[in-house]
C-alpha cells in the first residue's frame, strides 16, 4: 500500500491506519531528530509530538511533495525549534553518557574523555548555521542523496553541496584546537 | 584526520540509537485520548451581544426602578396617622383566666 494510499484510508476514517505510517516512519524521525538534539528522551519526545502533529494536519497534505519530504521538513522545524528552547545542560548530558550503556566496557577516565569530546563534537554541530545544520544531520545521520536533501530544503543541488563544505570547514575549525588538547 | 573520527564516531553511536518499540503504540495512545477529550468538550456557544446589551439593561433598568420605588415610598409616609395594635381586640385572653371558668 503506499504512502497515498494510506493517507486517503485515514482521511475517509480508518484511524488504525496511522499505526502503518508511524511504524514505517518512526525510525527515520527519531534518527533525524537525534541528530538535532543528541538525547534519546528528546528525540522520542520530539518524535512522539511530530507524529501527533501530522495526524492533525494530514488533511492539509496535499500530496505535491512525496509524504516523506514533508515529514522531513515537520522533523526539521520541531526539532530546531525544540533545540533552541530546550539547550541541555552540558552535566546533566555528561551523566546521561556515562550512564549510557555502549560505554559499559570502558573505564572512567577513557569514559570521561569521550564524554568530553562527545560534548565539544555536539557543541560544535549545535553551532552550525540551521542551513547548514540541517544538511548535515541530513547527510550524516540520514545518508540522503544531495538531490533529496535539495528538495527537503527547498534549495538546489549546488547550494546543498556548499553547505555540506562550509558545515565541514566549520566543524574542523572548531574542533581542531580543542581536540588537539584533549588529545595530548 | 582526528577529528573527522571523532565526528564520525559520535554519528555512529548516535545513528544505533532504537527509539522505545512501543513508541507507535504511545503515539496511537495519545491520538485515541485526544480525540476522545475532543468528543467529550460540552459544545459551548457564544452568546450574542444583543442579548448581553438587553441583559444588562435591564439589571440597570431594574435597580433605577427599585430605587425610584423606594423614594417614592419614603417620600409618601404620613406621620400624623400611627398604626395601633391592640393584641387583646384579637383575642381576649383574660377569658381564660377567669377563676370560674372550668
Amino acid at each position: 500500500m503506499s504512502d497515498e494510499q494510506i493517507i486517503q484510508d485515514i482521511i475517509s476514517g480508518n484511524k488504525d491506519a496511522y499505526r502503518e505510517l508511524v511504524e514505517k516512519y518512526q525510525r527515520m524521525v527519531f534518527r533525524t531528530a537525534i541528530g538535532f538534539l543528541h538525547s534519546r528522551e528528546d528525540a522520542e519526545d520530539i518524535t512522539q509530538d511530530i507524529f501527533i502533529k501530522v495526524y492533525e494536519s494530514l488533511k492539509s497534505f496535499k500530496g505535491k511533495s512525496e509524504f516523506s519530504t514533508w515529514l522531513y521538513r515537520i522533523t526539521i522545524n520541531t526539532s530546531i525549534n525544540f533545540a533552541n528552547r530546550n539547550k541541555k545542560n552540558w552535566l546533566l548530558q555528561s551523566i546521561e553518557n556515562l550512564f549510557d550503556k555502549s560505554n559499559n566496557e570502558k573505564n572512567p577516565l577513557e569514559l570521561l574523555e569521550t564524554s568530553e569530546r562527545d560534548h565539544m563534537v555536539r557543541e560544535a554541530i549545535d553551532s552550525l548555521p540551521d542551513a547548514q545544520r540541517t544538511a548535515f544531520v541530513l547527510s550524516k545521520y540520514e545518508e540522503l542523496p544531495q538531490k533529496k536533501i535539495a528538495l527537503i530544503i527547498g534549495k538546489s543541488e549546488g547550494a546543498v553541496e556548499q553547505l555540506l563544505n562550509r558545515a565541514k570547514m566549520n566543524l574542523q575549525k572548531k574542533l581542531n584546537p580543542a581536540v588537539g588538547k584533549t588529545s595530548n | 584526520m582526528k577529528t573527522e573520527k571523532y565526528i564520525e564516531d559520535l554519528i555512529q553511536r548516535e545513528k544505533a540509537t532504537e527509539p522505545n518499540p512501543y513508541l507507535s503504540a504511545r503515539v496511537m495512545a495519545q491520538i485515541a485520548k485526544e480525540n476522545f477529550g475532543k468528543e467529550d468538550q460540552p459544545v459551548i456557544t457564544k452568546t450574542p451581544v444583543w442579548q448581553t446589551v438587553i441583559a444588562a439593561t435591564s439589571i440597570v433598568a431594574f435597580a433605577f426602578l427599585g430605587v425610584l420605588a423606594g423614594n417614592s415610598y419614603s417620600k409618601n409616609v404620613s406621620y400624623e396617622i400611627a398604626i395601633n395594635i391592640n393584641d387583646r381586640q384579637i383575642e381576649s385572653l383574660d377569658y381564660y383566666n377567669f377563676e370560674d371558668y372550668e
